[in-house]
This record gives structure tokens, C-alpha cells and sequence, in this order.
């Protein structure tokens, strides 16, 4: 699905009005957004390490085991999504701090940080949805556009989304390496990886490792009379965290409305074109305060592609203004409840679950 | 762009650390990273323990600035009582200073202008800091911790320190890089040395002298002390005549020179003219340190690539991205879009000023991570690569 792209003047008014707009919020950035990221990490370890404590404390209630378990999700979500997603886009790198920032931050999920930073910030910010060239585009298992073309395998894939959504973090580590085909497939000839192969294996599984010893080989043996229920608890926090992210990502990209590109649309393209795909790429969601810093602000995913680099707790800000730069352009802007935006991710994955078109007949064709 | 490899640069290796040591590190930094993502688990506290105790950091020692006096008009000293932990220092050694200015860590390196035998005593010390024009920190810290507060402190670093022994010393500073002296002075005269010391001590104007009540009372104290102040004015810089005439056995003494770069550099041409041993002289410079290589324009900037110890002379027009003259230069640092968005190419820059193509700004000019791909030389530059 593409649209015409505007004129090349609508395009340059409508770049100027959208760095207006960064240049407005960079000069603001400084001690309280330090503050804010400071006051985040500091909430998110006290409730990890709480966490674990209550999770044990299972044996007196089992009410106290889905506290800990629900507290521990919270902790896991605030550190890749609010902390880790944003401090790796390099947000707080002006901080200078030795410890918040995207050289050196690694989060809590088994996809390792360099890995992520490599293909994420990379080929997916820079090639947004652009079909071939973003391979976060239905992470090559799901097809959701017609340029993608129709295979059997697509019939279920609603499965294999909600399974893609419960193992989401493995999906993520491991979606690297499948470019790459190292385990599987032909080898890339063109490799344009800065490491190697072996480098590559080894960042993967030693990052895997780390966590497995972490969530179900130490805390459990640490807690030992109640080593299945710390065991089972700490699954349970990773799947809640798995569910949580894919479906934030998904409501991002994968709305009904939002659009795909060409390779050839985007060669030479002005600052102007380039926001003009982030835009149509992304779609938003609308909540309160806390939803936003529990989806580490990617409802506001149209901004976090227009400025990834910006602390994301000014997004919220930038995007009433980004709205109205649109409207006056007759950008559309997509934009929506949680709750809807949702509905229309689900019936995109029911919709290219069948060939061409037919997909937009009920269901009950099949 | 030329390059060329400079032997001095290239990494000093550290000695063989016995194995146990370094499987009981390697283990514990395992631990760490897999149950906290850290590569040391005070990292992965350290917001917690600043709920304690505010500006805390992995990086360095607290230290509470107790008074900021004033010394001249533009002049000023920090005293601060560092935590319990730091090591310490020897007369001439200098710290870096961290403090958060908006949001941001800033650091410096200031020479600590009071004496270890004072230290020793009250748990203070001092740091001697002149005002630079337009400068982002200096006239800042001034101003902000005019009411006391909190800064970060280094491990004491450097190694111009005076030669063993008891052998004579000439003395020659340039401005504000009296500071170590002081430090110096003070400490010799605390331990009682009988060691002979002939300072030389230049200055732009007559008013520009720091601490000369001080020194007076020095040389009151120390009959084997003596001063002698030149100011630019009536004096002129730095000349051969100047050594001959105030300290005539120059070539017995062991010399210290410390100051701006341009006054080191004129101070040592003059002693290799009075050819004087090389290995009698040290020097700190007030700055980066030049980089040894001939421009071959005026307007060229020189890139120092400190960890492959290979230097780049780098034309100003066309202008080149630092990515570009690591990769002509032969290296192979990480990169990705080029464009300054996936942040994978950020170097940490030593010293010198950067220009940012993507903001239009330009860097500070101390020590902070830059994005290779979008940053152009402003000056000459020290580059961890
Ligand atoms: C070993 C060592 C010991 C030192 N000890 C002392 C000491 O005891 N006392 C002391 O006062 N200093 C000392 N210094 C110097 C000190 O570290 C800094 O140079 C000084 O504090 C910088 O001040 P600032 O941050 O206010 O200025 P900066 O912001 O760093 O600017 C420094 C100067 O550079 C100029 N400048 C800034 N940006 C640019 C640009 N883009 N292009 C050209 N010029 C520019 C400014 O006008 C200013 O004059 C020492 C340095 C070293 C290396
Ligand atoms: S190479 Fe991507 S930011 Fe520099
Ligand atoms: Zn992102």
C-alpha cells in the first residue's frame, strides 16, 4: 500500500515546521530530564529487588507470589521500554554519564544491547517500513501488506503471532542472527556487519546465558525451599513483559492504516521525505501519563521516529504540535485509543493471513 | 589528509597479573553483568546509594567544596574536603573535577595548589583556577558552588613530580601554572628541606602575580628559596637571557616548567638553546599536550588517535567527517547509517573542540563521548581510538 507523496514545497514547509519543533524542545532539554531518568532507574531497581523478596514471600500467601510476579514484570518493562529502549537511542547521551548512555547501558532481556542497537536503531529507524530493507517489518514470519507475497503458512498466522508475542524477547535476540542466516540457509554474501560471525554467535548466546543463570538457575537456588515457585515466578514476569512490548511494537507499526514503501520511493530523499515516511509508518496511541512511561513512550511512536535521539518524555508535548504541523498539511496522522489501535493491529495479522484481497471478505469464506 | 605513527603513543601494557586474581575479577565481573547488566554491581546501585548520599559515584571520590576565596579578580581557590578513601596525592599532581551543570557532567583537571603535609593535617585541599574568557566551566563553577556542595574527585594523577634526591631546582612558570609550585613550596617547607629553589615566575601584567603574601612569607622562611617575577610588560616572554642572568647555574639544577602550551614550548626551545639535558627538564602542560607532527597548512587541525598511536593531519576544506579520517587513517572504528542516528560509531574524545553537522553546535573541550560520523575537527583533537 503506497500514497502520493506531496509536493516538493508542501515537503520543505512542512521539514521547517517539524525541526521548529526539535530545535524548540532541545533548548529545554537539561537538569529535569536528568532528574527524570535518575528518578526512573532508581524506582526500577528498588521495585527489582523488592520484587524478588516478594516473590518468595509466596509461601506465606500465594497473593504475595503475584504481587512480587506482577512487580517484577513492572521492573522488567520499565528497563527495556522507559530506561533501556530510549538511554540505547543515545536520549540522555549528552548526560555524560558513565553509566546512562548507549554505549555502555544493557538491559534486561536476553537480546544483547549491541546486537539490538545494530539492527534497531540502524536498518529499522533509518529504513522505516521499508518493505526488504526493515526486517522489523512482521519480523519475517508474519505478512501484513500485500507487497509481501502470500504463502500457506500465512492462513495461521495469528498463531504464530501470539506465540511470536509470549516469546517476543527470544524472537528479538534472535532476529539478528537469522539475517544473517548463521545457523540456518544460505550464508549473506554482502555481510555489513562491523563484527564477525563467531563475535556475533558469541554476543548471543553469551547474553542468553547470562539471563537463564539470572532468572532460572540463581534466584531460584537462592530462595531453594521455594525453588519452582521463584522459578515459575520469574517465567511468568518475562512472558507478562514479552506480551506487554510486542503488543506496544505491534500498535506502533502494524495498525490498519499504516503504510509500507518501496525501496525506490526513498532513494535521495530529502529531510522533508524522510519525515514524511516516519510519519505515515507510525501510529500513535493516546492514554495518561503513567501509560505512556509504561510503554517508554513508544505510544508516541510517531515521534520517537521523527526525533529518536530526543529524551522521549517530551513526546507527549511534541505531539499536539506535530498533529497540527500535519493537519496543516494534509499529512494524515494516525492516531487513536489503546483498546482501537489494538483491534485494528488484530485485524491486519486476520486480513494478509490470505491472498490478495480475498482477506477482506469475512472469515468465514475459509 | 597525512598520517604518521608516533612510537611515544603507542599503549603502554600493563604487567602480567597473577591468574587467580584474574579469574576471581573475570568471575565476579560475570556475576555482575548476568545478575544486574552491569559490569560491576556498584554500578547497578550507585542510584540507590545516592539516595544516601547525594552525588556518589562509581567514577570517582565525593568531595564537598567548603569555601570558594577569591585570589585575584579573576582567580579564585576551591577548597574541598574530599571523602575518606581518596589516596591522597604528591606535590604536583593534579585531579579532575566533575560537577552536573544542567543535567550535564562536566569535568576539568586543575593541579592541586596546596601540600600533602597539609592534607595530612586537616583533610582539605586546594585548587587554584583562573577564569578563562568565555569559558564554559570555570567562571561557572565560581558561581555555583560560591555556597558550598558537592563535586567529583579523580584519584590524584601525573607525574610531575621534583626528582629524588636533594639536587638544586629551577622553577619556571607561566601564569596560572604556578599551582603545582605552590604545592611544591609549601610541602618543602613543611618537611624543613634545605633543597635550593630558584622560581622564575612569569606573569602578563605586574598585578597578574598569585600569592605573594605567601611567598614572602617564604622567603622569609626558607633562606635557600628565592622568587624572581617577570611580567611580559617590562620583560618580555621567555628568553635565554632571562635564565643566564636570574639563575646563572641553571645547568646544575633539575628544571620544572609549567604554564600555558605556547610558554612551555618557548621555554624549552630556550633550554635546548642553552643546551641544557633534556633529561634534566619536566614539564605539564596547562592543556592538551601538542601533537608531534608538522602541519602542512596553518590552517590543517591534527587528530590524535591515541590508542593505534597513529596522527592525522586533517585540511580544513573540503570539511571530513572524523569517521572518514579514522577510515583514511586506516582504522576500523564501528559505524552503521553514518548519518547519526544508530549511535554505534561514538568515540570517547580526550580533548579539543568538535563540530556537530547534525545540531550545528559545537562540543565542549573536555573529555565526552562524540558520534564519529557527524563530527568535523575544530581544533586539534585527542581521540581514544
Ligand atoms: C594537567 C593540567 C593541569 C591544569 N591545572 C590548572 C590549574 O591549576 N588552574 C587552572 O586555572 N587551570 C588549569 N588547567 C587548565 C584547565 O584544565 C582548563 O583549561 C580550564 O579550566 C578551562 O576553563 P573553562 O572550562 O572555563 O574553559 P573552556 O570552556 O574549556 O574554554 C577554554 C578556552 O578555550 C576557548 N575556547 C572554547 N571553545 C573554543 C573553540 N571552539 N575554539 C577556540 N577556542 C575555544 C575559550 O574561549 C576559553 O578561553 C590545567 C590543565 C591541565 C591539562
Ligand atoms: S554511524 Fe550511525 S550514528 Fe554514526
Ligand atoms: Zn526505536
Amino acid at each position: 500500500m503506497t500514497t502520493s507523496i506531496p509536493s516538493a514545497e508542501t515537503l520543505l514547509s512542512f521539514e521547517q515546521e517539524i525541526n521548529a519543533i526539535r530545535d524548540e524542545t532541545l533548548s529545554k532539554v537539561g537538569q529535569a530530564d536528568a532528574d527524570y531518568i535518575r528518578r526512573v532507574i532508581r524506582f526500577q531497581r528498588g521495585l527489582d529487588l523488592s520484587s524478588r523478596l516478594v516473590i518468595v514471600l509466596g509461601f506465606i500467601h500465594p497473593l504475595f507470589w503475584v504481587a512480587g510476579v506482577l512487580m517484577l514484570a513492572l521492573a522488567k518493562i520499565l528497563d527495556n521500554m522507559e530506561i533501556g529502549h530510549n538511554v540505547m537511542h543515545g536520549q540522555y547521551d549528552w548526560m555524560n554519564d558513565p553509566h546512562i548512555n548507549s554505549r555502555n547501558f544493557e538491559w534486561d532481556i536476553v537480546g544483547d544491547g549491541d546486537s539490538w542497537k545494530r539492527y534497531h536503531n540502524h536498518e529499522h529507524h533509518t529504513y522505516t517500513n521499508i518493505i526488504g530493507k526493515d526486517r522489523d517489518y512482521g519480523y519475517g514470519l508474519l505478512r501484513l501488506s500485500d507487497d509481501i507475497p502470500w504463502r500457506k503458512k500465512n492462513l495461521w498466522q495469528f498463531f504464530t503471532y501470539l506465540n511470536l508475542s509470549l516469546l517476543f524477547q527470544w524472537g528479538v535476540a534472535y532476529h539478528e542472527l537469522a539475517a544473517e542466516r548463521i545457523f540456518f540457509g544460505k550464508r549473506r554474501k554482502e555481510s555489513h556487519l562491523p563484527i564477525s560471525r563467531s563475535e556475533l554467535k558469541s554476543a548471543f548466546f553469551s547474553k542468553i546465558g547470562k539471563q537463564v543463570f539470572k532468572d532460572y538457575i540463581f534466584w531460584p537456588l537462592l530462595c531453594f525451599p521455594v525453588f519452582w515457585s521463584v522459578l515459575l515466578g520469574n517465567l511468568c514476569a518475562n512472558l507478562i513483559r514479552n506480551l506487554w512490548t510486542s503488543t506496544i511494537i505491534f500498535c506502533g507499526h502494524f495498525t490498519e492504516d499504516a503504510q509500507t514503501f518501496s525501496e525506490e520511493e526513498c532513494k535521495n530523499e530529502t529531510r522533508g521525505q524522510w519525515y514524511y515516511r516516519q510519519i505515515l509508518g507510525s501510529s500513535n496511541l493516546e492514554g495518561a501519563r503513567w501509560f505512556h512511561i509504561l510503554t517508554g513512550h513508544l505510544s508516541c511512536q510517531i515521534e520517537h521516529h521523527l526525533f529518536p535521539d530526543i529524551p522521549a518524555r517530551h513526546y507527549p508535548a511534541m505531539a499536539q504540535k506535530v498533529e497540527q504541523v500535519c493537519k496543516t498539511h494534509g499529512i494524515p496522522y494516525n492516531t487513536g485509543s489503546f483498546a482501537h489501535q489494538y483491534l485494528t493491529v488484530v485485524k491486519r495479522v486476520l486480513r494478509y493471513s490470505f491472498p490478495d484481497k480475498a482477506g477482506q471478505e469475512p472469515l468465514t469464506n475459509h | 589528509m597525512t598520517t604518521m605513527t608516533d612510537p611515544a603513543l603507542s599503549p603502554r601494557s600493563s604487567g602480567p597479573a597473577p591468574l587467580a586474581a584474574a579469574t576471581g575479577v573475570g568471575l565476579r565481573r560475570w556475576l555482575a553483568s548476568s545478575l544486574t547488566q552491569h559490569d560491576h554491581f556498584s554500578a547497578y546501585f550507585e542510584p540507590l546509594i545516592q539516595l544516601f548520599l547525594p552525588h556518589w559515584s562509581t567514577a570517582g571520590w565525593r568531595a564537598r567544596v567548603l569555601e570558594v576565596r577569591t585570589e585575584l579578580e579573576d582567580v579564585y581557590s576551591l577548597v574541598l574536603r574530599p571523602a575518606k578513601g581518596w589516596a591522597g596525592f604528591q606535590a604536583g599532581q593534579y585531579v579532575e573535577i566533575s560537577a552536573e551543570q544542567d543535567g550535564r557532567r562536566v569535568s576539568r583537571i586543575f593541579s592541586i595548589s596546596s601540600s600533602p603535609a597539609y592534607f595530612a593535617r586537616t583533610g582539605l585541599i586546594e585548587l587554584t583556577i583562573r577564569v578563562q574568557d568565555q569559558g564554559r566551566i570555570t567562571p561557572w563553577l565560581r558561581q555555583h558552588f560560591a555556597g558550598g556542595g558537592l563535586v567529583t574527585l579523580s584519584a590524584a594523577q601525573g607525574d610531575f613530580i621534583a626528582s629524588e634526591g636533594s639536587a638544586p631546582l629551577l622553577l619556571i612558570a607561566g601564569g596560572s601554572g604556578i599551582t603545582p609550585f605552590r604545592s611544591l613550596l609549601q610541602q618543602l617547607q613543611r618537611q624543613g628541606s634545605a633543597r635550593p629553589v630558584q622560581l622564575l615566575y612569569f606573569a602578563r601584567h605586574a598585578q597578574h602575580f598569585l600569592f605573594r603574601e605567601e611567598f614572602d612569607r617564604l622567603l622569609l622562611d626558607m633562606p635557600q628559596f628565592s622568587l624572581i617575577l617577570l611580567n611580559n610588560e617590562d620583560h618580555g616572554f621567555i628568553s635565554a637571557e632571562h635564565i643566564r642572568e636570574y639563575c646563572p647555574d641553571f645547568s646544575a639544577r633539575d628544571i620544572m616548567i609549567c604554564g600555558p602550551t605556547p610558554m612551555i614550548q618557548a621555554a624549552r626551545a630556550v633550554l635546548s638553546e642553552l643546551a641544557v639535558d633534556p633529561a634534566q627538564i619536566r614539564f605539564e602542560y596547562f592543556g592538551a599536550a601538542p601533537i608531534d607532527m608538522q602541519r602542512a597548512n596553518a590552517s590543517d587541525t591534527l587528530v590524535a588517535f591515541k590508542r593505534s598511536a597513529i596522527n592525522a593531519d586533517v585540511a580544513a576544506e573540503p570539511a571530513q567527517t572524523l569517521l572518514d579520517v579514522a577510515e583514511q587513517a586506516g582504522l576500523k572504528p564501528v559505524s552503521g547509517c553514518r548519518i547519526g542516528v544508530c549511535h554505534q560509531c561514538i568515540c570517547k574524545k580526550e580533548s579539543g573542540v568538535v563540530f556537530n553537522t547534525k545540531t550545528g553546535t559545537y562540543s565542549d573541550t573536555g573529555s565526552e563521548d562524540i558520534q564519529l560520523c557527524i563530527s568535523v575537527a575544530a581544533s586539534d583533537l585527542i581521540l581514544d581510538l
